[in-house]
């Protein structure tokens, strides 16, 4: 359906991961070739929202990307996002052990919010503080193959590795049909619940905003 | 590769009222029991806030007040949601407030400004449609006092 309207090509994409491990520097780089040092950023509040526009493959692509907070507080907010993502990029830190021990509950997150057929990558950010890496690479490619994703090393700061990440995220999204099929086709319809403290022992009040959905895709909301 | 105009997403894309219904039954049910617990307040506001609804608008405002006043950890967020949640009533000046109190505190902070960026733009807005407003009832005026004199002289 949405291949034969004319070039434009819209896409979602939702950043995922522990709080600082440089989604919006991810997101900063890859928009606006950007990168602020780690005192002068500040963590996401709720979630932050950029179209980009790419080429992938003689197609010209409108990404919307939605950078959600990883602050365990948003979480409740954040969830609310994941609907009618086609590409989801979970960010772990490499020389952040925790934020890569995280990941499993991050997996168990998305296997609750979208499709199968979403397309994943698992992306180990700020490769260039090699230095004090706590991560090895072997261990986060080992996860994302166990996880059927894909994988790669970043850095927002040197950028290397982020227009990649973008890159084949949306052109694994092109090669998958079943996320053009049909536009209610990328969320998944559980029942709305309410849960005080649930399996993730999150915070009071944290709780799942995951409502039946009806098939209105809200196509990230474009000014043009 | 630029980004395209500023964006507020939180500003544009309300909850469905299922999804709304769930923060308020939450809401409800700690009231209900005597103690709403700083995350379910905030949520609910969020939430609140979001909506196309004008009431909506201003209670989740009021809400986010109270969590502002009594939790310091939150405020931040808390003077996100009210400048956003002023802008969108179309109050501006406060919007405008908590906005600014927020870029003091985080002079680089890229949500705070563009949240100000649109803010600014809709005081311009307000500004033409003011001066339209002006303008049109000047030319009402002319006329009408154009066609008076020109009975009176008849």
């Amino acid at each position: 359906m949405s291949e034969s309207s004319p070039e434009l090509v819209n896409c979602k994409i939702l950043l995922i991961g522990n709080s600082s491990v440089g989604k919006s520097s991810l997101l900063l780089r890859f928009s606006d070739e950007q990168w602020l040092p780690e005192d002068e950023s500040s963590a996401t509040i709720g979630v932050d929202f950029r179209v980009c526009k790419m080429d992938v493959k003689g197609k010209k692509v409108k990404l919307s990307i939605w950078d959600t907070a990883g602050q365990e507080r948003f979480r409740t907010i954040t969830s609310s996002y994941y609907r009618g993502a086609q590409g989801i990029i979970l960010v772990y830190d490499v020389s952040n052990r925790d934020s890569f021990e995280a990941l499993p509950r991050w997996f168990s997150e998305l296997e609750t919010y979208v499709s199968a057929s979403v397309v994943k990558i698992l992306v180990g950010n700020k490769l260039d503080k090699e230095f004090s890496r706590q991560v090895s690479e072997e261990e986060g490619r080992n996860f994302a193959e166990r996880m059927g994703m894909q994988f790669l090393e970043a850095s927002a700061k040197t950028s290397v590795g982020v227009k990649e990440a973008f890159q084949e995220v949306v052109e694994k999204i092109l090669e998958t049909p079943e996320l053009w099929a049909s536009k209610s086709g990328s969320g998944k319809k559980t029942s709305a619940s309410t849960s005080t403290g649930g399996a993730t022992g999150s915070i009071p009040g944290s709780i799942s905003l995951d409502a039946p959905l009806t098939g209105e895709d809200e196509s990230g909301g474009c000014s043009c | 590769m630029p980004t395209e105009v500023p964006y507020a997403a939180d500003a544009e894309i309300s909850l469905t009222f299922d999804e709304l219904e769930v923060l308020q039954l939450q809401y409800e049910k700690e009231e209900a029991q005597g103690h709403v617990s700083v995350q379910t307040k905030f949520n609910y506001a969020w939430g609140l806030v979001k909506s196309p609804r004008r009431e909506h608008q201003s209670q989740g405002v009021r809400l986010l007040q109270d969590i502002y006043r009594v939790e310091p950890t939150r405020r931040r967020e808390c003077l996100y949601y009210l400048a956003l949640g002023n802008y969108k009533m179309g109050n501006y000046e406060d919007a405008r407030k908590f906005n600014n109190l927020l870029i003091e505190k985080e002079p680089t902070n890229l949500q705070a400004q563009s949240l100000d960026t649109l803010i600014e733009k809709g005081v311009a807005r307000e500004g033409y449609i003011g001066m339209a407003l002006v303008g049109g009832a000047a030319a009402v005026g002319t006329i009408l006092l154009a066609s008076l004199v020109r009975r009176t002289r008849k």
